[in-house]
């Protein structure tokens, strides 16, 4: 129908003088959403007034006993027990997840203990993924502004088995620049365990110099005592001139030298 | 600093009934003190009856309780519980063979029978006779009206209560306000 013919129809229904088969033929164009109720002026105000009703209100015994009725709920589902509800499917569906998720971590575990010859390969391609994985996060972690999130990551190389040059070049990097002093303490003890490589040894000895922390030079100077790590005396000797050195770590590390001589 | 009940308190009614249907059964409270004016407007205004409708509203709350679990959070709580409401009220009229559908010629004879309020008339302003236009309704048109106000106009909701589609609820709306137009024009004439 045309715009033009259901404005006309509108206005005559407006007016009052819609005839029986125009009311039919609007509740044509209402159904099929042509022609909105709020269109009909007097049947929108009359519409408007029933909204304005005011509700009625309820006593206070409507209170009473829903909460009446809500505490005895309580207690009957605390109480209760059925074997009707137990296999309803609602309460049924979460003990049934809970029960696969039992089931394959079993398998799981089965298969991890005793893995067969052709799974070891795909095993050790996943534990490759997972180290690499937190070898990803530890990195991205040295970045952050906080202190305790780079502290955080260089806590995770201690989980890991292995680890890459990537690792080891970002922990001397923050030993030789992060300027929180607790980070730089972290990062020499987590490159502890890699100091078999002499790469890593010689990086350390470089670092000697790099240190204007006391904790740091005196735990340097412990380590290279403990790896009888001859060549860093140069390093320290460099620290026993400089004016800044503190009397204390002076003396600490002469004690150092003369016990690596 | 906000309590644990204030936090409630700004929970939509489906946040809500989830936390009912995951067994915090006292979260119903807050939906009951939400809806128990609206419900029991509803109720009265379809039976004229408040002890009744007070004894309808406390059984659609048992109702949401006894079926929690079928609440699947995706569509709107307020037209689930109008849903149980237009059910509640149903089942009670059947079980007890009251408030049948009244057929319009028995409306339409109540009109000349009017001694009854002609005291109330002659105290009461547009409001009351709006109230009482709607009284004289049969029960269907009544309650379509009263779906499309506590249910604030949103036909598409009031399709899924009723199982029909939102152009069929607006022609229900349509007639039955079409009625009360007449209704409400005779007892003008009468006053």
């Amino acid at each position: 129908m045309e715009p033009e013919r259901i404005a006309e129809l509108l206005a005559k229904y407006n007016e009052g003088q819609a005839d029986p088969s125009e009311i039919k033929l609007i509740e044509q164009l209402i159904e099929a959403g042509r022609i909105d109720l709020d269109q009909l002026h007097e049947l929108s105000r009359l519409e408007a007034q029933v909204m304005k009703l005011e509700n009625p209100v309820p006593s206070v015994e409507l209170d009473d006993t829903f909460y009446q009725m809500l505490k005895t709920m309580k207690a009957n589902t605390k109480d209760g027990f059925s074997w009707r509800n137990f296999f309803s499917w609602p309460e049924l569906a979460p003990r049934l997840v809970l029960a696969s998720i039992t089931l394959m971590i079993g398998f799981l575990g089965g298969y991890l203990l005793f893995p067969s010859p052709t799974s070891s390969k795909e095993v050790a391609e996943l534990k490759d993924e997972v180290l690499e994985m937190k070898e990803m996060m530890m990195l991205s972690m040295l970045e952050r502004e906080s202190a305790t999130e780079r502290l955080k990551a260089v806590s995770l190389t201690n989980e890991m088995t292995r680890v890459s040059d990537k690792v080891t070049n970002a922990l001397l990097q923050t030993l030789n620049r992060d300027e929180n002093i607790n980070v730089r303490l972290e990062a020499l003890e987590a490159l502890k365990p890699f100091v078999h490589d002499s790469r890593i040894r010689s990086e350390l000895v470089r670092s000697i110099a790099k240190q204007e922390s006391p904790l740091v030079q005196v735990a340097l100077a412990e380590l290279m005592v403990r790896l009888q790590e001859k060549s860093s005396v140069k390093e320290f000797q460099k620290i026993l001139k400089s004016e800044r050195t503190p009397r204390e770590v002076k003396q600490r590390i002469e004690e150092s030298i003369k016990i690596m001589a | 600093m906000k309590t644990p009940e204030q936090d409630l308190e700004t929970l939509s009614d489906n946040a809500l009934m989830l936390k009912v249907k995951d067994g915090n059964l006292d979260t119903l409270g807050l939906l009951f003190e939400r809806y128990k004016k609206p419900l029991f407007g509803f109720f009265y205004n379809l039976n004229k009856d408040a002890e009744l409708s007070e004894d309808l509203v406390q059984n659609v709350f048992f109702r949401i309780l006894k079926y929690r679990y079928l609440f699947r959070g995706e569509g709107d709580f307020k037209t689930w519980m109008f849903h149980i409401a237009r059910n509640v009220n149903h089942d009670h009229h059947r079980k007890n063979k009251l408030g049948k559908a009244e057929p319009v010629e028995s409306w339409e004879n109540k009109l000349s029978d009017n001694d009854a309020y002609s005291v109330q008339l002659q105290q009461d302003e547009e409001t009351n006779m709006l109230t009482l236009a709607l009284d004289r309704l049969p029960f269907e048109k009544r309650e379509i009206i009263l779906l499309s106000k506590y249910q604030e106009k949103k036909y598409k909701e009031i399709g899924e209560i009723l199982g029909c589609t939102e152009g069929a609820v607006k022609v229900k709306v349509f007639r039955a306000l079409q009625d009360l137009k007449v209704v409400y024009r005779q007892l003008e004439k009468q006053m």
